[in-house]
């Protein structure tokens, strides 16, 4: 393990190392996880925070864009987390969400959903509740 | 890589009673858009009814299957609220 493991939310983009094959085997768990709690800690500190592809000024996916649009739409703040600079970002999301795409907006700790159910949410006018 | 035909079968084979109708959006054959309609979708979030039709393919997310938009609803009514 490096020891330049991200510890926080500003690091966690950042923290391109290599970058390894996406799909490798997961880190065997009862070891400490740095990217494991860098992002649980991560979820429970922001009231409203995006993982994505890209940024939200320059998302890589369409998904994406269009989830950031919506969160846009309701001048909501957010904090935003790009996933590609590791695969193991989104490898140890997902394995903390049991979601397995990306995009993945969270509120209050909880996910909310992806594209579809966002954009679905933001349509039916329940998106704005859901992130208070 | 599969189809979408083979994708809507694989759902109505999982999960009993569905009704899948699926297409290849992106006519690349890995970016789908599927609409299931669902008895079992009855009481639960719209999470939930995801998740049901995403375990279906596990780890073929974001492999071979690299999208797989989902629209989930109930037989009585139009999508889930």
């Amino acid at each position: 393990m490096p020891t330049s493991e991200p510890s926080t939310i500003r690091d966690l983009p950042m923290s391109a190392g290599q970058p390894s094959t996406v799909g490798e085997a997961p880190m065997p768990s009862g070891e400490p996880n740095p990217i494991h709690e860098a992002l649980t800690q991560a979820i429970s500190e922001h009231k409203v925070i995006l993982f994505m592809k890209g940024t939200p000024e320059a998302p890589a996916c369409g998904f994406s864009a269009r989830t950031v649009a919506a969160l846009q739409a309701l001048d909501v703040p957010f904090a935003a987390v790009d996933i590609l600079p590791d695969p193991r970002i989104r490898q140890e999301l997902s394995a903390i969400s049991n979601w397995p795409t990306i995009p993945q907006l969270f509120a209050n700790g909880e996910l909310v959903g992806g594209c579809d159910i966002v954009t679905e949410m933001y349509e039916s006018g329940e998106l704005s509740e859901a992130l208070q | 890589m599969p189809s979408p035909d083979e994708i809507k079968q694989r759902i109505e084979a999982a999960i009993p009673g569905a009704q899948a109708e699926v297409e290849d959006y992106a006519g690349g054959g890995d970016h789908f858009r599927a609409t299931v309609t669902a008895e079992a979708f009855a009481g639960r979030s719209r999470i939930e009814q995801h998740r049901l039709v995403y375990e279906i393919f596990g780890k073929e997310i974001g492999g071979p299957i690299h999208a797989l938009s989902l629209k989930t609803q109930t037989p009585q009514k139009t999508p889930t609220q």
